[in-house]
Parts: structure tokens; sequence; C-alpha cells
């Protein structure tokens, strides 16, 4: 569980990246410094209404004076990207949360793959600062319709020359995971975009035997899982004894709230990781696209996954 | 954040701490402190904001403050918490990692401690019970301060152990006013 502080920032520069996605720089109006992070990390940013989005840091996470974050304008969004367009112009204040990382580079690896789908870039162009700043070896595969449509397209050119490969669907190849051929020692895969991508990345992948731990996912979509209908079930709170009942049409951690629980949430649809909490004795039925397939078996994101008949919190 | 949710404090001598500690004799007498920051922050979990001059309202707390306009993570939750303090002596000790409870020494910069008053020479631990100037406004200890894991989560520090017995103090406002950065505080009974 982690609930992180929220900072107000100032917007330093608003710059166009694409015709949908603005790069925007933050500082911090009385800190030179903001929080340290690390390449693949997030931070929320807090909407007028209380509510939060994620986007990735995709600026240089050694320069601790400044938060960069690209953001693409989703007109049929959840209205988000829409208010941040219209109102986070040089000089405006925007509540934005320290980082937290679900999606980082693994130590020991001896090469990298970054496979970023359109706005998906974002962590990955992180990724690649850090990577080329320590001369690790790295490929960025960049995937969009078009070249004035690749987000952070000139950025990426300048560094990373020829380990940037492009793929705009308007003029050429579409990206195949299948080139990737079988899994070799040593070599990690990161992957962020839609999930049409990363679910063929992960498919792909998997059938040519690369072992999961190896292959890295992130997006900040919920889950597309229309056709689930949620039952009610029990909760028996592990400290307490008592069982709280969730009905159909009610999260799990609303509620855990109702009953008292100071449950910390943040985008209350599986993609940020905040709510995370143990359980053990039932069968979860995860439905967040954050926790990997190893830590299954005993977390859980109480804001979207649900228990068939009862599960057990370690609350 | 709504400003009307009136927050639900418990007035200090009332405590279940600083009623008891109120008829309690015996105490550091005879020293002289000093209000050394002011921080205030507008909602739970928001960064602390420094103040070169804060408003106090008896009763209630500082203006702008999460507990004052009852958005803090314990509002729901009646308490003593209209003001709190903590001793910069016991940031300076975590600085020298004294005692050596972690790793290393632990830089907790008075805007990252989330308590509103930062002060010198003032022995909180033995205010409970007790009323106390600081500037104009007088405050009244109501129980001792407990740190929380809350704090270590949204730091990143490993701060629980190091704050144990001596985190600050809880407060009432019985007069309220304007404080600066620099003004003395004194005890009272
Ligand atoms: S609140 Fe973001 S995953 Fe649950």
């Amino acid at each position: 569980m982690s609930t992180r502080i929220v900072m107000k920032l100032r917007v330093a520069e608003s710059v166009a990246t694409t015709p949908e996605v603005v790069r925007l720089t933050f500082v911090h109006p009385q800190r030179p410094e903001l929080p340290a992070w690390e390449a693949g990390a997030h931070v929320d940013l807090r909407l007028p209404d209380g509510r939060t989005r994620q986007y990735s840091l995709c600026g240089d996470p050694a320069d601790r004076s400044r938060y960069v974050l690209a953001i693409k304008r989703e007109d049929a969004g959840r209205g988000g990207s829409l208010w941040t367009h219209a109102n986070l112009t040089p000089g405006a204040v925007a509540h934005v949360s320290h980082p937290r990382n679900n999606f980082g580079l693994a130590p020991g690896a001896r090469r990298h793959i970054l496979i970023g789908g359109g706005i998906g870039v974002t962590p990955l162009a992180a990724m690649a600062r850090s990577l080329a700043a320590r001369g690790a070896d790295y490929t960025l595969h960049l995937c969009a319709r078009s070249a004035g449509q690749a987000p952070l397209l000139a950025e990426l050119q300048a560094l990373c020359g020829d380990r940037l490969r492009c793929w705009f669907s308007a003029d050429g190849p579409r990206f195949d995971p299948a080139i990737l051929g079988a899994p070799e020692d040593g070599v990690h895969l990161y992957a962020c975009g839609p999930q049409r991508l990363t679910d063929a990345v992960q498919a792909t992948l998997g059938r040519a035997g690369w072992p999961a731990e190896r292959v890295h996912v992130e997006h900040f979509a919920p889950i597309d899982d229309a056709d689930f209908k949620p039952e009610p079930f029990d909760a028996l709170i592990a400290s307490t004894g008592e069982v709280v009942h969730v009905p159909a049409d009610t999260s799990l951690l609303e509620v855990l709230r109702r009953r008292g629980f100071a449950m910390p949430s943040s985008c209350e649809i599986g993609v940020c990781g905040s709510c995370e909490c143990g359980y053990r004795d039932g069968t979860v039925i995860h439905r967040d696209v954050v926790l990997p397939l190893v830590r299954r078996q005993d977390r859980m994101m109480p804001c979207v996954s649900r228990a068939r008949v009862n599960v057990t919190l370690e609350l | 954040m709504s400003a009307t949710s009136a927050p639900r404090h418990i007035e200090a001598f009332a405590h279940a701490a600083g009623s008891v500690a109120a008829g309690v004799p015996g105490g550091a007498t005879g020293w002289h402190g000093t209000l050394l920051n002011i921080h205030i922050a507008p909602a739970a979990s928001y960064e602390m904001e420094e103040l070169t001059e804060a408003h106090c309202v008896a009763g209630r707390g500082i203006e702008g403050d999460r507990y004052f306009l009852g958005t803090g993570t314990y509002s729901p939750k009646p308490d003593t918490r209209e003001v709190t303090l903590i001793e910069q002596e016991v940031l300076d000790a975590l600085a020298r990692n004294d005692p050596p409870l972690q790793g290393g020494p632990i830089q907790l910069a008075p805007i990252d401690h989330r308590r509103n008053l930062t002060v010198r020479g003032v022995p909180l631990n033995h205010l409970v019970g007790r009323r106390f100037r600081v500037g104009e406004v007088i405050l009244r200890g109501g129980r001792l301060n407990f740190p929380c894991k809350y704090l270590e989560e949204l730091l990143g520090q490993p701060v629980y152990l190091p704050l144990y017995n001596r985190s600050g103090l809880n407060c009432g406002i019985e007069r309220g006013g304007i404080i600066r950065p620099g003004d003395p505080i004194t005890l009272l009974d």
C-alpha cells in the first residue's frame, strides 16, 4: 500500500510534440530539486474534481530540476487529457504526486528491448535516456501511424541514433513482435502502448518461449473486459475477524472504506498500484493491469479486483 | 476539498491525556523557546507549505491547514490536533543518527515532517496538560504526538522508530491570533 505526497508544481514549458501530444515541463516553485525517480516511473496528476490520471515521466531521470510529461489529447477519453491540454499552460499550477515505479529496468540485464506504441513511448523514452547515459545495450522500437504522429520523435532520434527503429504503419510495415525471435539470456523486453500491441507482444513472445519475468508491460488504460459480470462476495478481515459483504455493484475498495479502513487509492481503475493489499484463502478475480503475474497469488488491487464467493484480506 | 465540513476537535484539556496531566504538578520550567517555522498542508498528503505568518483560530486550527479545513488524513477521527508541534532538537538528533536505530542519519526537513510548528528550546514532552504562549497565541498541550506509519510511507524514509516518544505535541488553541517565525514561546502554567 502506498500513498504519495502531492506537490503543487509550476508548468515551465509547454511544447506540441505532435498535433495531439503536448510535452509539459514542470518545476517546483520553491525547491531546486524534485524527488528522485528511475526510468519507468509515473506520477499522478490530480484533476480539479479530485480524480487522478497517471502519466509516465519521459525526461531524464538524472535531471532532478524538472519533470517532463507528454500527454496526448484523447477526445473520446475520460476528460483528463482535455482538461490538461486546455489548462496546463506555462505558469499554471498542477497538482502532481511524487513518482512511483511499477515498470523499472531490470537491474542485471545485458540488453534491453523497448517497444513503444504511440504515447506509450513515454516511459521508454526515460529508459532510453538512462540506458544511453550508462552506455548500455538497447534498442527502441517506436510504433506510430506516421512520423508526424510519433511523440518525442526528434529528441529520440537525437538520443538513440541507430538504436531507434521506427515503424510507421502509414508508409511501411507494422511492427511484428515475431522479429524478436527466441529469448536470449539476459535480454529483457519492455512494452508500453495500446493493449492491442502489448497483448500481441506478450502472446508472440510467450509462444516463442520467453519467460514472463523478462517481458515487462505497462499500460495506463483499464483492462478491457466489458463482458465481466461482477458477483457479490464476502471478505474476511484477517486482523479483526469481521466479515464484510461486497455487493455486485460496489468495489471491494469502496466497501472497505465505508467500514473505516483508510485505504489509499489513486486511479481506481486498476492501473496505478496504489490500493494494493494482501490476501489468502480465496480465489481472486484479478482485473487490474498493474500487478505482475508472479505476485498475484497473494496480492490484489481492491479497486477493481474481486473474489469468488469469499476471500481473507491481510488487513 | 470542502471548507464547510467543520473538523471535529477534542478540546485539549478534555482529551484523555491532557485532562489527567493538567492536574499533575511538575515538568520543566524556566525555559525560553522560539518558533522557527510554520507549515500547513492544504489537504491530506499534500506537500507542506511554509508560511511567514499564520492565523490561528481558537478551537479550530491554523487557517488553510488540513485540520482547520477538516480535510486531513485523520480528520474523520475526533482528536486534539488543531496545531501540531515538533522540536528542532529532535530533527537535529535524527540528522546525527542519535540514537542509531536505523541505517544512518535521517534528514527530516521542517517541510517534510508534517507538523505545523517547528520550535527550538521547548520541552514539548513536558507540556501535556499545560498552557503556553507562542507570540500572542495561547496553546494547550492535549496529548503527545505519536509517529504514524503513514508518515513513513509518505516520506519513504524509516522515521517511525526514530520518532518514537519524541514525535511532538498536539495542541488546542485557547486564544487565537497571528504567529510568525521568531515568536518567543513561554510557559504560562
Ligand atoms: S487505485 Fe490504482 S490500482 Fe487501485
